[in-house]
């Protein structure tokens, strides 16, 4: 098996194609659409000073500990400034002012968030995004309360700004496009390597080497995972490039944690391990040229899941692609520290991989070479 | 008991029938060569020998085991070098040998060992880093027969293995197959070169349409057409020349076995007993053929073949 594993490796690194396809592209693409779309989420105007009143009306205790806990970590003597208050209507009246940035209103149990916006759009859009961290981490209801008249016309007559706010992928306090994309580009490496596992055997039969391997006196199905077995070498080789590279080279920041960037690691490496496997049951029943069909299909999947642009969000389609759900684990464990969707991806895929690996298993060792 | 007897071996796929009821020994230590025409069923009669194919009818005993029953015990027996050119481009000559070799259980210094003298018996012991990519079609022939021998198998089948390469990579090819039959190794060659099957096989089976037309050793298959000799005439056929109406005639003449037409040769076989040499030649100037030279040769086994099919060997 080691031998299969070993042979792998060379064959693959010795193969120029592959090195750019697999290593050079990706860390390309990283460093192309972070840096270029970076620049388009770049603030136009300084935001400056931004006051906010709160309001702790909740009566959990944990909820308020929760919420002082978080007061108190977001505020920093820079330019985001909390302040308590008890007299809801004369901070009203300071946000209509200017006086203030807005009014967050701590309520209810289960627990519910209202913001009283200002006038300012970039300071309503800063607060929107401190909240909106806190309420996906608290699981808390947001709900939005214009100060502004207009803004407070737009919500009556358009529901979709409650939509956009509510179901827009977040990229988290103080992340930049460039680390959206470094996630979406590992995701997009992990389901591009459906064509290593495509043509794992598809190389082997244009090789005619494929009739060695058959004849050899080696169980099949050991055979046929080690032929899978020997691309994890690869794969581990491509994404430690990536993040190391994006990383190190192009600031990219996945989770602050070393343990939770292992762990998203080990994530999708179970994801590209699965996805190998599909890839390679296809190419076994699939003889000729099966990247022809499977690669529009990923293609297809990583677009409508935002891989290239976050701004692609089709909704009943996006959630439904399995590319989108593996992006959100991702981001939930390099933002928020979660570890649920994530773990839940890693049985998802196991347990696809188990079965994948018995169909291949029996396909191979029964399916002969004409 | 013969080290391999394939017993009225049948194999579908589909409609077709590539192998018809076929049946033949080989002892062991002996090279027999399966010659025929491409698509005779030869490659398939030997992916099932090599446990790569299933068949539908017959019996495949192998050194006294079943193929179907004790497959890989079979298997370890086998070594295979496959019509196709099998190795990986991006490794080099020694990196392949040592691959395939390493599948049936080789390790550490016997491996590195025998694939040193795999390539040494093919003469590429001085191109063991080479890439199979920077070699030329005999080099990487020879490749492909290293790979498929340096586990030192028993039974070694050879699928056409020297089609396309020069004179020289040939004749080395060739002795390699004599040789590893002098070391105790059985070997099954396939062929349609028949000077190739004549030259190294110990016996012949020739097949066609998946059915075996004849089997045995050269003298005992020639002596099969003793009654017949060919007659080349060398001409010089102009463009537009009828051939099918000067075939036609030349088949009504009495002894007539089978006739083909090149640019500038004319064979025909006749029988002895009824020598129609001068109708032929008759015949030939009726047409206002050019006749350069004539000469007649005693029967072989594309004589052989052309007798039993009506058609060339090539």
């Amino acid at each position: 098996m080691f031998e299969i594993i070993l042979k792998e490796t060379k064959d693959f690194l010795r193969d120029r194609s592959n090195v750019f396809f697999f290593l050079i592209f990706p860390v390309l693409l990283v460093f192309l659409l972070g840096n270029l779309l970076s620049n388009l989420d770049k603030a136009e105007e300084a935001i400056g000073e931004v006051k906010i009143h709160y309001m702790v009306e909740a009566e959990n205790v944990v909820d308020i500990m929760t919420i002082e806990g978080f007061v108190s970590e977001v505020s920093d003597e820079q330019n985001i400034f909390f302040d308590k208050t008890t007299d809801l209507e004369a901070s009203k009246d300071n946000v209509e002012n200017g006086n203030i940035a807005s009014i967050v209103v701590f309520t209810g149990n289960p627990l519910e968030i209202q913001i009283y916006e200002g006038i300012d759009r970039i300071k309503n859009r800063t607060i929107n995004s401190i909240i909106n961290g806190f309420s996906q981490v608290n699981k808390a209801v947001n709900v939005i309360i214009k100060s502004n008249p207009m803004s407070i016309m737009d919500s009556m007559n358009s529901k979709a700004s409650n939509d956009v706010f509510i179901k827009q992928k977040d990229l988290g306090i103080q992340r930049t496009m460039l680390d959206y994309y470094a996630i979406t580009m590992i995701s997009m490496l992990s389901f591009m390597c459906i064509m290593l596992g495509t043509m794992c055997f598809m190389g082997e039969r244009q090789n005619n080497t494929i009739y060695r391997l058959k004849i050899a006196p080696i169980n099949q199905v050991k055979l046929f995972l080690a032929k899978i077995l020997g691309l994890l070498p690869q794969v581990v080789l491509q994404m430690t490039i990536l993040m190391t590279v994006s990383v190190l080279v192009f600031g990219a920041k996945y989770s602050s944690n070393m343990f939770d960037n292992l762990y998203l690691f080990f994530m999708f490496l179970v994801v590209t391990f699965t996805v190998i496997l599909i890839g390679a049951v296809i190419g076994l029943f699939v003889k000729k040229n099966p990247s022809v069909i499977t690669f529009p299909i990923i293609w297809v999947m990583m677009f409508l899941s935002g891989t290239y642009s976050k701004e692609v969000f089709i909704d009943g389609v996006t959630q439904k692609m399995p590319i989108y759900q593996i992006q959100e684990a991702a981001f939930d464990l390099v933002i928020f520290g979660r570890y649920d969707r994530v773990n839940t991806v890693i049985i998802i895929c196991s347990s696809i991989s188990l079965i994948m690996l018995i169909i291949g298993a029996i396909g191979f060792s029964r399916r002969g070479e004409q | 008991m013969p080290y391999i007897i394939v017993d009225n071996l049948v194999k579908k796929y589909g409609e077709l029938t590539a192998v018809d009821h076929i049946s033949f020994t080989v002892e062991k230590g002996e090279i027999f060569g399966l010659l025929g025409p491409n698509g005779a069923g030869k490659s398939t009669t030997l992916n099932v020998i090599t446990t790569l194919t299933d068949f539908d009818k017959g019996e495949v005993i192998i050194d006294g085991m079943d193929i179907r029953r004790d497959k890989s015990s079979i298997k370890q027996l086998i070594g295979m070098v496959p019509q196709d050119i099998a190795i990986y481009d991006h490794l080099n000559a020694f990196e392949n040998v040592k691959f395939f070799a390493s599948l049936y259980g080789l390790r550490g210094n016997k491996l590195i060992q025998n694939s040193k003298e795999a390539l040494e018996f093919v003469g590429l012991s001085d191109k063991m880093k080479l890439q199979p990519k920077k070699m030329s079609g005999g080099m990487k022939r020879r490749l492909n027969i290293a790979c498929g021998i340096a586990h030192n198998p028993q039974l070694i089948v050879m699928d056409e293995p020297t089609v396309g390469v020069d004179t020289q990579s040939r004749e080395h090819i060739l002795n390699s197959i004599k040789l590893l039959r002098d070391r105790g190794a059985t070997v099954i060659y396939t062929s349609h070169y028949m000077q190739e099957v004549e030259e190294i096989c110990d016996r012949i089976a020739i097949i066609d349409k998946g059915k075996m037309i004849a089997c045995g050793t050269e003298p005992e298959l020639v002596s099969m057409v003793t009654d017949v000799m060919s007659v080349y005439v060398e001409t010089k056929i102009p463009i537009g020349f009828d051939r099918d109406a000067f075939c036609r005639k030349i088949k009504l003449m009495p002894g007539i076995k089978g006739i083909k037409l090149e640019d500038s040769v004319i064979r025909v076989d006749i029988s002895i007993d009824q020598n129609s040499i001068e109708r032929i030649i008759q015949e030939v100037i009726n047409y206002e053929l050019p006749i350069n030279n004539i000469k007649s040769e005693v029967p072989n086994l594309d004589t052989l073949f052309l007798t039993l099919t009506g058609r060339e060997l090539r």
